[in-house]
């Protein structure tokens, strides 16, 4: 009889224990695939929401342009910078941004006016699609303006408001000009949400009287060009400027994903610990129901590998039949979550962490790492387990073991 | 621009204020009752509140990036009210600022529009200048605001000065944690003003020169405002006419007259 035959037929002479452990070791590979699955979801929403939608993967700016955000502090050769982007084959937008004041109606508020190319934009990030109302801005300036969602609430402004827009022109004059609303953003962080004014690139350098001056361009490959390799790649084409990726641009939402990973793997370690106890717990009860047993079995010639490889063999079919059902369960779990997905409306709307704007449905994303590293350490725990049930058997005295009552 | 003329006049209120305080010391003997430093306030409050007046000044801002000259117009009444128009050059002409009481609205020519301005551009530049819109607002809030303490009367730079330090409430929401102002004994014209942030730094300096007579009065012609952070920077105040009590309507300053 082969050994496997053997553990299996032993596992089955008291069915109910067995059961217990096996819905314990196989509900614990099922909960850790489908959180991992879930953390996985998050995190990869977060990080695309805050590289995809408007940051990008990496920005380059004038050296000291992000401290007080001046209007003087623009990019040194940006056309060079662009044109080796595009050679790069990564998207790039540039961007200029001034200060003003924004007023529909008796209503007023500050605004950060962001003087964008709505072609790139669109072909290079999300804004353009993350729309609440309306539309974005045309590819022709025509003095139209999307605002940020809070901002807009703020100004009672909706698409077709007329806004009455005043800035400090970057010659010193007063600047001054009708827009009119053409669409309101969703939730896409706070600083976008509370101040963010849209316009055209070009509207932007009539009002601003700011010539050629860009202050920013943001490069998204989505993912397809590794981070290192970006910031390489664009610190080249910008010599003194200064090169961030969205880690440094976001350490918040960095931190979030490094400190989301590290408690993600406490957090399975704790569920493989405890699935392993449970499978521990029945291979020394069976051990222990069967000490007369194993002291024959070493009394007929039996040797210490050959009792350690038999316990060992049971928890191991244990384990695998374990794994292998709850990884079915977490396959069919976490493929419900990544089609469908948690609805937590009816906890908070739509809300942002750290500045990054989270879909009200939270869904898993199901990778292969995170599939096979709970399968594999749910199997090697349950050896492990087994291994100090099998060498109490191993070391029995026949004679005593017999003797047992 | 009425920035100005408000900022001098509270300069001149405090200067004043002080030589009540100092008048008042001196009667102390004399008198069963001094009169209390909110009443010497209020005194002095009344004073202003029954002026008019009526301006032209030239406001030179110059900064790391540009330096420009504006032509202004101004009018102002009492502590509250106050009206200032953009002469030239040609790209602002005709845009103007009224403040009443504690609200500011803008006028803009070229899109025909009247704004006001929101409780979070106080603290922002008014039309480019070292003066914040808050120094429109600020000024008139003084005496409720801040106490007043002489902190200085003696010899400096060869004549009789009197220095006055305002310290804010502790439950006044002020911007500065101290302000400084130096006068002269003589005649209460003021030397300069000292602007202190939370942490009394000092933030900005305001000097008053070029004393003339304008409108029947001895007033400094020439206020310079400079960021204490950007010694390079300023902005240069010179008032060329002045006209006092001239008996303007208080529906002068509505928001049609900001549109004409």
């Amino acid at each position: 009889m082969n050994t496997l035959q053997y553990g299996w037929r032993n596992l089955w002479r008291n069915t109910r224990r067995t059961l217990i452990t096996l819905a314990a070791v196989t509900f614990s590979t099922a909960i850790l695939i489908t959180s991992y699955a879930l953390m996985d979801g998050l995190m990869e929403h977060a990080v695309s929401n805050a590289t995809n939608l408007v940051v990008g993967e990496a920005q380059v700016h004038a050296p000291g342009y992000l401290v007080d955000r001046s209007i003087y502090k623009s990019l040194a050769q940006p056309d060079r910078i662009l044109k080796k982007a595009r050679e790069d084959n990564i998207g790039a937008a540039p961007r200029r941004y001034g200060y003003g004041l924004v007023a529909v109606g008796t209503k007023s508020a500050g605004a950060l006016f962001w003087g964008v190319d709505p072609a790139r934009e669109r072909e290079t990030f999300d804004l353009a699609k993350h729309l609440r109302r309306g539309k974005f801005l045309p590819q022709k300036p025509d003095r139209t303006m999307v605002l940020g969602q809070k901002l807009a609430k703020s100004l009672q402004a909706e698409v077709g408001s007329e806004v009455v827009v005043v800035v400090q022109a970057a010659d010193g004059s007063l600047g001054n000009e009708l827009f009119t609303v053409t669409g309101i953003l969703k939730t896409a962080g706070d600083s976008i949400d509370r101040n963010a004014a849209l316009i055209h690139s070009k509207d932007f350098t009539e009002l601003f009287v700011s010539g050629e001056r860009i202050h920013e361009i943001a490069f998204n490959s989505r993912g397809r060009v590794p981070l290192e390799e970006l910031g390489k790649l664009v610190a080249q084409s910008a010599p003194g400027q200064e090169v961030k990726n969205w880690r440094q641009l976001l350490p918040s939402v960095s931190d979030m994903v490094n400190l989301f990973d590290a408690f993600i793997w406490v957090f399975g370690l704790i569920f493989v610990l405890a699935a392993g106890m449970g499978v521990m717990n029945t291979m020394l009860m069976a051990t222990y129901e069967r000490m007369r047993e194993f002291g024959i079995i070493k009394a007929l010639g039996a040797t210490p590998y050959r009792i350690i490889r038999d316990v060992a063999v049971e928890a191991l079919v244990l384990a695998g039949i374990g794994t292998i059902l709850g990884s079915i369960l977490a396959l069919a779990g976490s493929y419900y979550l990544q089609e469908v997905g948690l609805d937590t409306t009816m906890f908070a709307g739509s809300y942002t962490v750290g500045g990054v704007a989270f879909d009200p449905v939270w869904r898993a994303t199901l990778s292969i790492k995170g599939f096979v590293i709970p399968i594999v350490l749910m199997a090697f725990i349950s050896l492990v387990a087994s291994l100090y049930p099998a060498t109490l058997a191993a070391r029995l005295d026949p004679v005593r073991a017999i003797h047992r009552p | 621009m009425m920035t100005l003329i408000k900022i001098f006049l509270k300069t001149l209120f405090l200067s004043f204020s002080v030589s009540v305080l100092l008048l008042n010391h001196s009667l102390l003997h004399a008198q069963e009752q001094p009169l209390t430093p909110k009443q010497i306030l209020d005194k002095v409050d009344d004073l202003f509140r029954s002026q008019s007046s009526h301006g032209l000044a030239t406001m030179t801002v110059a900064t790391a990036h540009w330096k420009r000259s504006l032509s202004l117009e101004m009018w102002s009444a009492g502590k509250e009210k106050s009206l200032v128009r953009i002469l030239a050059p040609k790209k602002e002409k005709g845009t103007a600022t009224l403040r009443s009481g504690n609200d500011i609205w803008n006028y803009l020519p070229k899109v025909k529009r009247v704004i006001k301005l929101p409780s979070s551009m106080m603290a922002a530049s008014w039309m480019g200048s070292h003066f914040t819109n808050d120094d429109l607002v600020k000024e008139s809030r003084m005496a409720d605001d801040y106490t007043f303490e002489i902190t200085f009367i003696g010899e400096g730079a060869g004549e009789e000065i009197v220095e006055v330090t305002c310290y804010p409430k502790p439950e006044a929401a002020v911007v500065w944690g101290k302000v400084l102002v130096r006068a002269r004994m003589k005649n209460y014209l003021p030397l300069f003003v000292k602007y202190f942030d939370e942490d009394l730094r000092l933030a900005r300096t305001m000097t008053f020169s070029q004393v003339a007579e304008l409108g029947g009065r001895l007033i400094p012609a020439m206020v310079t405002m400079v960021p204490e952070e950007k010694p390079e920077e300023s902005t240069i105040i010179h008032y060329e006419k002045m006209d006092f009590d001239i008996g303007l309507e208080n529906d002068f300053f509505s928001l049609r007259t900001l549109q004409r």
